[in-house]
């Protein structure tokens, strides 16, 4: 029996098993979002969420957080920056990041060659394309080639996120995927984290220990 | 994994006496029930969205086909190879070809009960692929040579003493005090798998049919690195877990999040929709999804559909009193605790799991903790019934429920019984509870007193009182 044979018969038992069906219409979608939240509201409480999520956010010009980001940075054993080619707003934070550490800047293709070894000393800086307030989530989608390396290798992950681009619920972050989403979208609430060892949360598994947010807001 | 439910009255013997098991599920099961309430509470919505995810489970199961039919014809118009297959041997053929005809060496595994239901690893290795269990828990599980115990947590049943000892014994790593430092050691044996993987493997906690996308939710961000830098992603998914439209995901985000694990979301909800396109930075070449079936249309047609609206969440399981007594591995195969009692009789065989569905107190504590309403307790309650109408129950246990029933329907034969043994517990207990019993009503006294019968029986007092009032 072919592959498509299987499937053709797999589909007909489902119909036939469902074909007496007495059941209700399904309820409408939405129906416990949040309710639509004001701009500067929305900043307010991906703050509160993303925070107690386990990540650490610095709001303000890229300019007035650049020490306490480096701190930050170096307090976590960071000696290395990058952030993708194409991505000109990360680049610059990194740059402008350099002297504080001194940090050094490689390219996504030396940490990812590098091995664990090269990430574990790595912050990759992204641009993120969104963020929901609701649950202080870092949205990443491959749209026109970006690569989800900066959140996916390193020991840190800085997000760039503009505060115009949250959404208030799930409902609006899925709703703008759009009909044909990006081929891989990442929704980001949090360091990467475990807590198959005794039911206690260690974080670091396989992905960042510490998740930042550069939270731009317009001037 | 085979099934091994025959042996759960033994197995769960064992495991109240494992003092160390007994610790370790102390812990968990008071932990991951402390989180999962204090998410619930904070949520204000949460039964009207327990009520319309089961609405929404609901519906979509009586419209399963044409949902599925969607589900594939979206997945493959973006690229994607989708694979059906009936059961488990026809899922294992399927995934040894596609290893073999992608050229794999390595898999790198994130945990999944489809997965396991249909032994994957088997059909690796008669593959000639190594694969390398990626999952935190299920890496120890594996190390220490155990079966998952959770359907989420797969070392649910070791404690982080218990854990520190197999990375010593097997990896010959120095003893580890904290969670922390035992992440670490697997981090660093493990993350070099993903970049010279050709494969990675994981489920899907949901599949959606209007785009074709697999949602996958995970913390530790393995499942996200085996989707993304592996040049093949297979994906194993049970036929059930097709939702109709991206608008439907948020309430089973919220409510899958807070129920497995007290969070708003995991860390990471990777959305997944074809294989890489011309340009894209990352993602598999080739985008491989195995729906298999295994049991699970059958299940659609007869009286336990609603078991399939279950979104794998965990919840009943550290509801279960049983569970927290006794953990996963007497269960004998993928699924334990309650909803484990009623899957595993349905997907595997009732004869195969006869003992599952008494493996409960039916307090009803699953049901009132399952996020999409999957009515448990009736559910064990009704296998009980057909675990007895197939001839899997003992003739004693018959013979028993039958004079059971035979006194219960008769009165007087109950208050003549009530003040025999009224009188008989005074005449031998002096009116204590009675601490040990003869065959066979030795079971009972084992581990606890049986209690003295009451002078008057209730039905007596209750009249007394209601004359007194009235």
């Amino acid at each position: 029996m072919t592959g498509d044979d299987e499937r053709a018969l797999l589909l007909l038992r489902l119909r036939s098993a469902t074909e007496e069906c007495p059941c209700a219409p399904a309820p409408p979608a939405g129906g416990d979002a949040p309710a639509p939240v004001a701009a500067e509201d929305r900043a307010a409480r991906f703050a509160e969420a993303f925070e107690a999520a386990g990540g650490l956010l610095f709001a303000g010009p890229a300019e007035s957080v650049l020490h306490d980001l480096g701190e930050t940075l170096r307090a976590e054993g960071v000696t290395a920056l990058f952030s993708p080619e194409g991505d000109a707003a990360a680049r610059r934070v990194a740059e402008a990041l350099a002297p504080f550490g001194p940090f050094t800047l490689v390219s996504c293709a030396e940490v990812r060659e590098g091995g664990g070894a090269a990430a574990a000393a790595a912050a990759g800086f992204r641009t993120a394309e969104a963020g929901i307030a609701e649950t202080g989530t870092v949205i990443e989608t491959s749209a026109d080639g970006k690569t989800h390396l900066p959140g996916l290798l390193p020991k840190v992950h800085v997000s760039l996120l503009s505060a115009s681009s949250l959404h208030t619920g799930l409902e609006d972050a899925l709703a703008a995927l759009g009909p044909d989403p990006p081929r891989n979208v990442t929704f980001c609430s949090g360091p990467s984290r475990t807590a198959d060892v005794g039911q206690v949360f260690a974080p670091g598994v396989f992905g960042p220990v510490k998740t930042i947010v550069l939270l731009l807001t317009s001037p | 994994m085979e099934p091994d439910s025959r042996a759960f009255e033994r197995n769960a013997l064992k495991a109240l006496s494992d003092k160390e098991l007994q610790d370790a599920l102390e812990n968990a099961v008071g932990r991951i029930e402390a989180r999962r309430a204090a998410a619930v509470a904070s949520f204000d919505g949460f039964e009207a969205a327990r009520e319309r995810a089961s609405g929404l489970r609901r519906e979509t199961l009586s419209r399963l086909g044409d949902h599925l039919a969607r589900f594939i014809e979206e997945a493959e118009k973006r690229g994607a190879v989708v694979h059906v297959a009936r059961d488990a041997a026809q899922a294992r053929g399927i995934v040894a070809r596609v290893a073999r005809e992608e050229g794999v060496a390595l898999a790198v595994r994130s945990k999944s009960t489809a997965a396991e239901e249909i032994s994957l690893d088997d059909a690796l290795r008669e593959a000639g692929v190594e694969e390398v269990e990626t999952d935190l828990g299920g890496y120890v599980a594996r190390l220490a040579g155990e079966p998952p115990s959770h359907i989420l947590s797969s070392a649910f049943h070791m404690t982080r003493e218990a854990v520190s000892r197999v990375f010593e014994g097997k990896l010959g790593e120095p003893p580890a005090a904290d969670a922390a430092t035992l992440s670490a050691i697997a981090r660093k044996r493990l993350e070099e798998s993903f970049s010279r993987a050709g494969m990675g493997v994981s489920g899907a906690n949901f599949l959606v049919a209007e785009t074709g996308s697999v949602v996958l939710l995970s913390n530790d961000g393995n499942a996200r690195a085996g989707a993304l830098l592996p040049r093949v992603h297979l994906v194993v998914a049970g036929i059930e877990k097709v939702v109709p439209r991206m608008a439907d995901l948020p309430v089973f985000l919220r409510l899958l999040s807070r129920s497995a694990s007290g969070q708003p979301l995991p860390s990471y909800v990777s959305i997944l929709t074809g294989p890489r396109r011309d340009g894209d930075a990352e993602g598999p070449q080739r985008l491989h999804v195995l729906l298999i079936d295994c049991g699970r249309s059958a299940i659609l047609e007869g009286k336990y559909r609603d078991a399939l609206k279950c979104i794998r969440c965990g919840a009943c399981l550290s509801a279960c009193p049983v569970y927290g007594c006794v953990g996963g591995r007497p269960y004998g195969w993928v699924y334990p605790g309650p909803i484990g009692a009623v899957l595993t009789p349905l997907l595997a065989g009732l004869s195969e799991a006869a003992a599952l569905p008494d493996a409960s107190t039916l307090c009803g504590a699953c049901s009132d903790a399952c996020p999409v309403k999957v009515p448990l307790s009736a559910f064990l309650l009704e296998l009980r019934s057909d675990t007895r109408f197939q001839g899997l129950k003992a003739p004693a246990e018959i013979a028993w429920a039958k004079g059971y029933a035979s006194v219960m329907k008769r009165a007087g034969v109950l208050e003549a019984l009530e003040r025999i043994l009224g009188e008989l517990s005074r005449l031998v207990s002096k009116g204590h509870p009675l601490s040990g019993m003869p065959y066979p009503f030795a079971g009972w006294t084992e581990r606890r007193d049986f209690p003295s019968v009451a002078r008057r029986p209730f039905r007596k007092l209750w009249k007394i009182r209601r004359g007194a009032r009235e």
